[in-house]
């Protein structure tokens, strides 16, 4: 964006004149009216300033000497102001000794103004100072359009993220033979993670999480697109089968690559309940532990290519068997990588560790335990990147 | 991040500073780019000095190997340091791109346990 330097074409520009004076005052002010100028005038200081707030003139001229609040001390108030600081000040004087103009400037005048001045010194100097001031309200005004833009846009990263959220399973939902519960923590510029279940009858679920690179709505888009691609119906017409290899290959083939590499991992899993098996495929994704009721942590993850790579991937299924209190936990790398105050990232092993140091916890707390533990390794409370928890308990 | 270009027999070095991430996206490509419309026939991406690829870095690697595999040039990743050869690894990119020790190893097209 350009911002524009023009001053607004319509009003006359305005200047304020406080000086005690009142012959100095008139004669000023009719120089300034000739030059077609709006004159706004106060007798002090305390005056001077309620008019500048009240009607924000395009530069103010001040004189030096007054009683109670005198120029430099009006300047130095105007510069404490937040809506006053960028105002365009002349400071008038009688005395123009270099240490006195070095004083004026350095308490907060723009410039100076003597009082002997010749009708062209006062028109070019008043004219340069309404040359900065539309500098600095076009530079002010180009500040607030940005504000205002960027106010905007995590308006519509923060809808797309409730979007997404409103795709997620209900929390807690029994299906059979396990417990599903989760966190999604999305990170402000979104990060494109999302986790579903899909309901296979009365013996069988799926569950996957999946994380489309990079950031924002596109990322967020293409994640819906594939977790559309997810469902029941549209894995039985597309793909043919609920094998979790099968579902991978195929949706490989129908997600490629973007023009900018663009792609997903994801980690596919089948529960079970009639063999009491779990049967995963992995697409470049790391986040998925099988801990068992005694503890053991076994990592559910394959080298294998992210969905998106290479066209002709076949991704293959591994089943493990399940018992009782087992517990099946996905995670995004926003989880592992969060970063420490020193950049150092939060890491596989670490996550590793917590998982197992709270297994004595029910499982309902499992998902913001771990977020906690994260957020102390983060030591502040904002994600750069989204973050997404699935954990499932094996009922008996 | 900051990416410095060095020329060596039969291919150029991308000496990468920094991290690979969807942050330092467009000076990747831009230095990538160059070095392609340049038709250089095998880019060595000295990876030392990078301590974290994200999953943006892992897809411009792919797309930067599918690009180079379409003009029948080479791209080789040299020296990358342990947690990212983890991710590399976990993302199976060795299967597009091969990693090298170093990078005689790689202009040598050595065959080498990534």
């Amino acid at each position: 964006m350009t911002p524009d330097f023009s001053p607004p074409p319509a009003a006359p520009q305005t200047v304020l004149l406080v000086d005690d004076e009142p012959v100095a005052r008139l004669s000023m002010s009719a120089r300034l009216k000739r030059l077609g100028y709006r004159v706004l005038e106060a007798g002090d200081g305390k005056t001077g300033l309620a008019l500048l707030r009240q009607e924000r003139p395009d530069l103010t001229i001040v004189d030096w000497m007054m009683p109670e609040i005198d120029g430099p001390s009006l300047c130095e108030l105007v510069r404490r102001d937040p809506l006053l600081q960028s105002s365009q000040i002349l400071l008038m004087t009688g005395h123009d000794q270099p240490q006195q103009i070095a004083e004026g400037l350095a308490r907060g005048a723009d410039d100076f103004l003597s009082k002997s001045a010749s009708k062209q010194e006062i028109t070019a100097r008043v004219q340069a100072g309404m040359r900065a001031a539309s500098l600095v309200r076009s530079l002010e005004r180009a500040r607030d359009d940005i504000q205002h833009k960027q106010e905007l846009l995590e308006r519509e990263l923060q809808s797309a993220a409730d979007y997404v959220r409103s795709l997620l399973p209900p929390q807690g939902a029994i299906l059979p033979g396990a417990t599903v519960v989760h966190a999604f923590r999305p990170s402000l510029g979104l990060g494109g993670d999302l986790f579903n279940i899909v309901e296979w009858g009365d013996a069988a679920m799926g569950l996957y999480l999946l994380d489309a690179s990079g950031h924002g709505v596109s990322s967020a888009l293409r994640s819906a697109s594939l977790s559309t691609f997810l469902r029941r119906d549209s894995l039985r017409h597309q793909v043919g089968s609920n094998d979790p290899g099968a579902i991978l290959t195929e949706a490989n083939r129908c997600f490629p690559m973007t023009e900018d590499g663009g792609y997903f991992t994801i980690v596919f899993t089948r529960l079970d309940a009639r063999t009491r098996t779990v049967t995963y495929a992995s697409a470049g994704h790391g986040g998925a532990l099988l801990q068992r009721a005694d503890g053991h942590i076994l990592a559910l993850s394959q080298p294998a290519l992210p969905l998106g790579f290479c066209p002709d991937t076949r991704y293959e299924s591994r089943v493990e068997p399940l018992a009782a209190g087992d517990r099946l936990l996905l995670f995004s790398d926003g989880l592992y990588e969060a970063p420490g105050p020193t950049k150092e990232l939060w890491g596989l092993e670490r996550l590793r560790a917590a998982v197992q140091r709270l297994r004595p916890l029910e499982l309902e707390r499992i998902p913001e335990a771990l977020l906690d533990e994260a957020l102390e390794w983060l030591g502040h409370d904002l994600f750069p990147d989204d973050v997404a928890i699935v954990a499932v308990e094996v009922k008996g | 991040m900051h990416i410095t270009e060095r020329p060596v027999p039969n291919g150029v070095v991308l000496d990468i500073n920094g991290d690979l991430t969807y942050a330092n996206r467009e000076r990747f490509k831009t230095a990538v780019s160059a070095l392609q419309q340049r038709g250089c026939r095998h880019m060595l991406l000295n990876m030392a000095e990078v301590r974290f690829v994200d999953s943006s870095g892992l897809g411009m690697l792919a797309l930067v190997s599918q690009n180079f595999k379409l003009n029948d040039a080479r791209v080789s990743i040299v020296k990358p340091q342990s947690y990212v050869r983890e991710i590399m690894g976990l993302a199976n990119l060795p299967k597009l791109i091969p990693i090298y020790d170093s990078e005689q190893d790689a202009l040598s097209g050595r065959a080498h346990a990534a």
